[in-house]
């Protein structure tokens, strides 16, 4: 038969789009044609796929016209991982195995001259677009076939080079190959706490009581926090202990990230799925793309998306560059982040929590509640610098929080609650179990999700609560978005006491709105829970 | 253990203690009635005329109720087992402070002088000699506790004992504060002083019990009832030199003990919020309305409350500036000098409305100040002001 099929995925953002290979060999004028829109790196698999075939001692039909077709052809392909596929295609059409065994089996690989199978990009996600195709065998490089098995219900099999594939698919006796070094961007640099991250605990937050608070309910909600005051009054120290406030990530969750990872590369298979939130802290350098994706060639996932789930934490955030900040608006609204290109537009999800730190002013001493103030910053700096603060995307954080440095005395205060991570990630634990099940229905996990009509129509607060919160948009107090938002944290916080029944009522209210407005939260609010 | 049986033993005053815990267990604490009728005929008439029913003013028959089960010998034993003493007036420890009360206009029927006071804890009310009351809402915010936290740990190293109620909010940021400076800190409970109230507050009511004390008029097993806070408010307004207030909203049970600290003629002192707070609006009104005065920090609380000329406070005001130094015609001057492009004297002379000689003169005065300078040959502004002023600059042009 001169006609021969086989399967791989093209990527697409964070959509796989099932493709079918089909080689063809046969008289005519002796060339090779790869077509069906590829890009340069994909073109250059001709090559490959010729002298990985040429040195794994199988024949390359020289004397025939070759023509490879990548369908649906209208779609644009970018990627090396298809070698395998094309090659594997060109032998069954060339007779050299038999074409019936490569069905239902899906290709994954770059192919080296000699023959040899290298790792690539996105295997889980790959994997994933595939098995919702009903392809539930896979062929993928030896290295990811831990990556690869993390989709239940497949079959995989890990492959060291060409020869070792046929075999596979022929039923041969299997050859011998070198183990292929793994591509994988590992990271060449490691230094003592580079993994520090792990130990970090609440119970290490002297004082501040108010921003734990705080701190408790942007994790148990998935709701965004601002945490603004002058140097040295620990913002970075709690924005760090976050992560730790979280619960382990769901098994959906999990499978998401990891294949966001996948994606940007950055997954290292041996580690497996990954289980804890991810945290990151960009550098205010950070261009747009490393914040919110993009890149040339294939799409990267940016950092929003690398901590889907988890916690990105922008230190100084008046000075991110102009464009990032304006590019942040939509994940903040919608918890994804949509690319557009010429010809594609890439969604990809971005349902972290984002911490934005920011010093009161460019010089970082100004203290409003300090006598001793000081800020010498000029007042027009200042005005250009608050401006970035209260702009469009400020309107999409949730909570607004003023730390100040503690006082001598407060530090030595042995009366002071000191609630370790674990004791307050139970409590959390706990209200995203009672949002879980509140939006069974319509798939959103944490009230931070939930859509504002929805909440109106389904999730209402008690009706004095409502009328009050109406009252403050009426009077300008919030803008709707912010009526969203307040009505979102109300739930949270309703979903974080005890023994929580009916609907939040004016006092769930009052603590959304403080948290909301930047207003000292009452000490019983954050008192008593700790009693 | 307790330091009763360790000071002075008398037995009038003894008998004297007894009748005062059986009125304590038959009444109120802080019925003004008790109050008066103890002084006019004394403790011992006033106890056997409740125990033959007689009127007294309604008395009687209010405490018919409890009379079957006063029994005051057994009383103070077990207060006394449970480390509890029983001081009145004539002990020892009994503060003097407390007599003030004695004088005082009476609120909602309550007042005068207790009958005695409940004290468990190692500190003894005799050694309160410099004290000051921090009390506020219970539904303070953390503006409020923070500023409570700091300002009760400055009055602490100031030397003062903190004294107040052990509740929610700012109460419990005032003793907590006042610790953590390693200094001393009374509370005065509502309830009796075997009990723990608030529950949530154990750890540091046991700790003030084991290395500091814990007042209360009410005696042992008294529950918290409403009426219970409204005396012990002026317990522990009596109690105090001085009175602060940290957030108190218009109906706060802080502005009882306030209202008391006015009526005893103690310093009443408010911390002010954002006026925009809720939680402040009692104390603004304080400050408009009823004399208190306005204080910031612990600094200004201990000036009032020091004998006078000690813990004076520096008059706060802004960073000196070189600007401030310059005399009304210098200001004009460098009013007239450019900002960028350099003026000659005779321009700026006639931009200022000044004569050019006395505007050489002050040109360069400005310039040893480094508000101006020299640009070829006229003058414009610094490039940026000077952190600091510069020598004293003497001013010769009036």
């Amino acid at each position: 038969m001169p006609v021969a099929t086989t399967r791989t995925v093209s990527l697409d953002g964070a959509v796989g789009h099932l493709v079918t290979i089909q080689a063809d060999v046969s008289a005519g004028q002796v060339r090779t044609d790869l077509i069906g829109r590829v890009d340069q790196g994909l073109s250059e698999a001709r090559d490959r796929v010729r002298m990985a075939i040429t040195n794994t001692d199988l024949p390359w039909p020289a004397t025939k016209r070759i023509t490879v077709l990548l369908s649906p052809a209208d779609l644009r392909k970018r990627g090396t991982h298809h070698d395998l596929g094309i090659a594997l295609a060109v032998l069954a059409a060339d007779a050299t195995i038999d074409p019936l065994t490569l069905d239902h089996c899906l290709y994954v690989g770059e192919l080296m001259l000699d023959g040899s199978l290298r790792s690539v990009r996105g295997v889980l996600p790959m994997v994933l677009a595939a098995r919702d195709r009903g392809i539930t065998t896979v062929m993928v490089p030896e290295p990811q076939l831990e990556e690869a098995k993390m989709v239940p219900g497949t079959t995989v099999y890990g492959v060291r080079s060409l020869a070792q594939a046929v075999a596979v698919v022929t039923g041969g006796p299997m050859p011998d190959a070198p183990p292929v070094a793994d591509s994988g961007t590992a990271s060449l640099l490691q230094w003592r706490g580079s993994s520090r991250h792990e130990d970090l605990d609440l119970a290490d937050v002297l004082g501040m009581a108010d921003a734990r608070f705080a701190m408790e309910v942007a994790a148990a909600g998935g709701h965004h926090l601002l945490l603004s005051g002058p140097k040295g009054a620990g913002k970075t120290t709690l924005a760090e202990r976050l992560p730790s406030l979280l619960p382990d990530l769901s098994a959906e969750e999990s499978l998401e990230l990891t294949a966001i990872h996948s994606l940007a590369g950055i997954l290292d298979p041996g580690a497996g799925m990954l289980q804890r939130p991810p945290y990151s802290a960009p550098h205010h350098d950070a261009s747009k793309t490393s914040i919110v994706g993009g890149g040339s060639g294939q799409v990267r996932p940016g950092e929003l998306s690398r901590t889907h789930s988890g916690v990105l934490f922008l230190d100084e955030f008046p000075l991110f560059r102009h464009d990032v900040v304006e590019a942040m608006r939509e994940p903040l609204e919608n918890g994804e982040i949509t690319v557009a290109r010429a010809e594609e537009l890439v969604t990809l999800p971005a349902r972290g929590i984002v911490v934005l730190a920011a010093n009161p002013c460019p010089c970082g001493d100004h203290t409003p509640h300090a006598k001793d103030d000081r800020c010498r910053c000029r007042p027009q700096a200042l005005r250009e610098y608050r401006a970035k603060l209260t702009g469009p995307v400020a309107d999409r954080i949730d909570i607004t929080r003023h730390v100040e440095p503690l006082s001598g005395h407060e530090r030595s205060d042995r009366f002071a609650p000191r609630e370790d991570s674990a004791t307050v990630r139970a409590r959390v634990t706990v209200a995203r179990a009672r949002q879980a099940e509140r939006y069974a229905d319509v798939g959103w996990r944490l009230n931070g999700h939930a859509t504002g009509a929805a909440l109106r129509d389904h999730w209402p607060l008690t009706d004095a609560a409502t009328s009050i919160l109406d009252q403050q948009v009426v009077k300008g107090a919030l803008t709707s978005r912010g009526a969203v938002r307040v009505h979102r944290m109300a739930w949270t916080v309703h979903d974080l006491a005890p023994d929580p029944t009916g609907r939040p009522g004016v006092d769930e209210l009052d603590v959304a709105m403080r948290l909301r407005t930047g207003l000292p939260l009452l000490a019983t609010t954050v008192e008593r829970r700790s009693a | 253990m307790s330091g009763v049986e360790g000071r002075s033993v008398d037995t009038d005053l003894d008998a004297e203690r007894l009748h005062r815990v059986a009125i304590a267990h038959l009444t109120e604490p802080g019925d003004v009635r008790v109050a008066a009728l103890v002084e006019h005929l004394g403790a011992a008439t006033v106890h056997e005329g409740l125990v033959r029913q007689l009127d007294l003013e309604g008395l009687g028959a209010d405490a018919s109720a409890r009379l079957a089960s006063s029994e005051p010998e057994r009383a103070l034993e077990e207060a006394h087992r449970a480390g509890i003493r029983f001081v009145v007036p004539g002990d020892h420890e009994w503060p003097a402070a407390v007599d003030g009360l004695h004088d005082a206009p009476p609120v909602e029927r309550h007042g005068g002088r207790p009958l005695g006071l409940w004290v468990r804890g190692p500190l003894g009310l005799d050694e309160l000699t410099a004290t000051v009351a921090v009390v506020g809402a219970r539904a303070a915010t953390t503006y409020g506790t923070d500023l409570t936290h700091r300002m009760a740990a400055g009055l602490a190293e100031g030397g003062h004992v903190v004294v107040s109620g052990a509740a929610f909010g700012i109460d419990q940021a005032a003793h907590r504060g006042a610790l953590a400076a390693d200094g001393r800190t009374v509370g005065v409970l509502a309830c009796g002083a075997d009990r723990v109230y608030p529950q949530a507050h154990a750890r540091l009511i046991d700790h003030l019990v084991d290395e500091h004390c814990i007042v209360s008029e009410t005696v042992p097993g008294g529950a918290p009832t409403r009426m219970r806070f409204l005396s012990r408010n002026r317990i522990i307004a009596a109690l105090s030199r001085g009175t602060v207030v940290v957030e108190a909203a218009y109906r706060s049970g802080a502005l009882n003990t306030a209202n008391w600290a006015g009526r005893l003629d103690r310093c009443l002192m408010g911390v002010p919020g954002p006026v925009t707070s809720a939680a402040s609006a009692g104390v603004h009104q304080l400050i408009r309305e009823s004399g208190a005065l306005l204080v910031t920090e612990a600094s200004e609380v201990l000036e009032v409350l020091a004998p006078a000329g000690q813990h004076l406070t520096r008059r706060a005001r802004g960073a000196d500036r070189p600007r401030d130094r310059l005399s009304h015609r210098q200001r004009q001057v460098l009013e007239a000098v450019p900002l960028r492009r350099a003026a000659d004297d005779f321009s700026i002379a006639g931009t200022a409305g000044i004569s050019p000689l006395e505007v050489r003169g002050s040109l360069q005065a400005l310039e040893a100040l480094g508000l101006v300078q020299r640009q070829g040959f006229g003058w414009r502004l610094a490039d940026e002001d000077p952190g600091l002023p510069g020598q004293p600059f003497l001013d010769s042009t009036g």
